[in-house]
């Protein structure tokens, strides 16, 4: 083990935990932006976020280097799977007004092309290169900082940076305006002449680019092959879901909770009920998607935040709570 | 025992394949087709049926013959020696095998049936795109739990299952096949009676108009209830054929991909809601992956990659063209009309009549 070298000031659990939910923010953010604008449910983000990491490991392992500096390579490469989705399968199917279901399927023939695709590189690269890429652990190209390892707090660098980059393209540039004017409401957004075919296709270029660099930061902690993003997939749809599909932010939340769950949460569980609860790491985002789809049926961001947040008068807060209570029991009625 | 030439276990392999995938097939064709439900779940009824017939039938008949049952049943060291007396027991008593046989199905159909309620009641609040993905995440965690807890079905190895063809005098395997055969044909016949019965016409309704449905009298929550129920219940027998004739039980053999994700390219080739398009999507499907398994070797001989990769690219490009040209199938879905086609022309010529 490499971590016997330095003493680790942050246990390994915690960091490795760090970087899977932020990985996990990423790609569920990537996932909430696809559905707000597209009402797309994205099967190929598996896909693309392993190709995000095959990106990485080509550079690596062919030209040397760190593993953070293709990170940008992985971004750009994944934008490009979300431009070739866009135009030739969620586009035409958009013009027509497919239903959601037809939308889900066409992106999972997407997905079974991108993961053959994927297969068959990896072939590519045992037969030429010599490689072994069913069989990846990125982590070994990992640093320290003074005991640190740099890849728990280069991930939440990113996943922040991101976080906030966003935030300031949706709020403060006029695009970003344009684009939740169009989530907001489709056909007003087109009368006021905002062209609906730019948004849709910056959430694939935006969406994609985060998968796959979700996927590339992912491989820093899981074990890397051609079906890393196949086994993930579980993990980035109940974030998604926890976080609510309808804000950016609820999806980025969605995957720090669900990510922090799956590794410390879990962790701790082993604790106080025995180490056979390790075995069911990928059934931990489930029940808590399950628990979420309860008690919030719209996520996280569908919580009334602001107005809880506040510290408001008794009136407001006795309102929010009536409200809350009021969804709970027309969700169970129903 | 004579030996067949190999085309004949060839057409055999393809028939037993095909059949297990028509009825799995064509249960999900009653959730999607038929229903609309996003039925991305379709692993779990089948999970539902095969573990049934794994961990249940088998212990019964070890318990009367005084071997352990408990435990020990499912593990590595002990589970073959029981299963094998009881594939002894099994080749010498046709009665018995036939009442194993056929009592095995019917549970699988009940617990099957029972998974189908349970996933009913989320289906009955939550949205499209929540409910295909709920169902989706549901099937792993079923699959996780048979991989992880050895007790059930011997965990991450696999758990012998008593096998009811033993007693045929030649190929066992020729037998089962051609049993699982007609029992894809009944299913067949069921389904499209099922299909063409009030019943089948009010789901047809629930799908294209929830409101219509609700104006006319019916229950959409008990018509949903139901079509889950008897989809998930055949789902499960397919699930517990395919264990019995492969006469093992792996938990890991039950992936998304196989038992879900596969079902749903071959209804979508075929023509989704059109039952006899379910047919020859499953064929054509099935053909192409066995003669790409075939000749695997020989196409790797001048391809750089494994040639099985392929049957993904075909798999997702069929999906993808498809949806794009021909989003109806094949054989798209037609009109089933509420009464034979003669008593409806007796009818028209009656009141052409009546109008001269």
């Amino acid at each position: 083990m490499l971590y016997t070298v330095f003493a680790d000031i942050v246990p390994p659990v915690v960091s490795d935990g760090i970087v899977y939910a932020s990985a996990m923010a990423l790609l569920a953010s990537g996932i909430t932006l696809i559905y707000m604008c597209t009402k797309t449910f994205n099967f190929a983000h598996a896909s693309m976020a392993t190709w995000g990491l095959f990106v990485v490991y080509t550079g690596v392992s062919l030209y040397g280097g760190s593993p953070y500096n293709y990170l940008v390579l992985a971004f750009l490469f994944g934008s490009l799977l979300g431009i070739m989705n866009y135009l030739f399968v969620t586009g035409p199917l958009l013009r027509r007004n497919a239903s959601e279901v037809t939308l889900m399927m066409s992106t999972l023939g997407y997905e079974l092309v991108l993961l053959s695709a994927v297969q068959i590189y990896a072939d590519f690269l045992t037969k030429v290169y010599k490689l072994y890429p069913r069989l990846i652990t990125m982590s070994t190209y990992d640093f320290q900082v003074y005991g640190i390892k740099a890849s728990m707090i280069l991930s939440l660098i990113i996943a922040l940076s991101i976080l906030i980059s966003l935030h300031l393209f949706l709020v403060k540039t006029k695009f970003g305006i344009a684009i939740r004017a169009t989530v907001e409401n489709p056909d007003l957004a087109k009368i006021i002449g905002i062209d609906a075919e730019k948004v849709y296709i910056s959430s694939w270029i935006l969406g994609g680019g985060l998968a796959s660099l979700g996927g590339a930061v992912a491989a820093l902690v899981v074990t890397g092959s051609p079906y890393m993003g196949w086994s993930l997939i579980v993990s980035m749809f109940a974030a998604s879901i926890l976080g609510g599909l309808y804000s950016v932010y609820g999806g980025i939340l969605g995957g720090f909770v669900i990510g922090l769950a799956e590794y410390p949460g879990l962790y701790a569980l082993s604790g106080i009920m025995g180490n056979w609860v390790l075995a069911y790491r990928p059934v931990v985002p489930l029940i808590i998607m399950v628990i979420a789809l309860f008690i919030f049926p719209r996520g996280l961001a569908g919580i009334p935040w602001s107005t809880l947040l506040k510290t408001p008068p008794k009136e407001t807060l006795r309102k929010a709570v009536e409200t809350l209570t009021d969804k709970f029991r027309k969700n169970v009625k129903t | 025992m004579a030996m067949l030439p190999p085309l004949i276990y060839l057409i055999v392999y393809i028939l037993t394949q095909f059949s297990i995938f028509l009825i799995v097939t064509l249960s999900l064709n009653l959730e999607v087709g038929h229903t609309g439900i996003p039925q991305f779940g379709r692993v779990i009824a089948v999970i539902a049926g095969a573990f049934a017939v794994g961990a249940v039938p088998g212990r019964i008949l070890a318990y009367f013959l005084g071997l352990p049952f408990g435990e020990e049943y499912a593990s590595t060291t002990s589970n073959f020696a029981i299963v094998t007396a009881i594939n002894n027991l099994l080749a010498n008593n046709i009665l018995l095998a036939f009442v194993y046989f056929i009592s095995s199905l019917f549970l699988a159909a009940v617990f099957g049936g029972f998974i189908g309620w349970l996933t009913s009641r989320p289906a009955i609040r939550l949205r499209e795109a929540y409910l295909g993905i709920s169902l989706l995440a549901f099937g792993d965690v079923f699959m996780w739990f048979g991989y992880n807890y050895q007790p059930l079905v011997g965990g991450s190895t696999a758990i012998a299952v008593p096998d009811p063809f033993a007693w045929f005098p030649g190929d066992r395997f020729l037998f089962a096949s051609a049993v699982i055969l007609i029992f894809a044909v009944l299913t067949f016949i069921a389904t499209e009676m099922l299909t063409r019965s009030p019943f089948g016409r009010t789901l047809k309704m629930l799908r294209d108009n929830e409101l219509t449905t609700e104006v006319s009298g019916k229950d959409i929550v008990v018509v949903r209830t139901r079509s889950l129920v008897i989809g998930s219940a055949m789902a499960a027998v397919a699930g517990a054929l395919y264990v019995m004739y492969v006469g093992r039980c792996n938990a890991s053999a039950f992936s998304r991909l196989t038992w879900t994700f596969w079902p749903w390219a071959y209804m979508m080739l075929g023509g989704t809601g059109s039952n006899i398009g379910i047919v020859l999507g499953v064929l054509v499907f099935i053909i192409i992956r066995t003669l790409i398994t075939l000749y695997r070797y020989e196409l790797s001989a001048f391809l750089p990659f494994d040639p099985l990769w392929l049957e993904y690219t075909l798999a997702g490009l069929a999906i993808i063209l498809i949806v794009l040209f021909r989003p109806y199938g094949l054989i798209p879905e037609k009109p089933t009309p509420t009464l034979p086609r003669e008593r409806i022309e007796q009818f028209l010529e009656e009141s052409n009549k009546e109008r001269d």
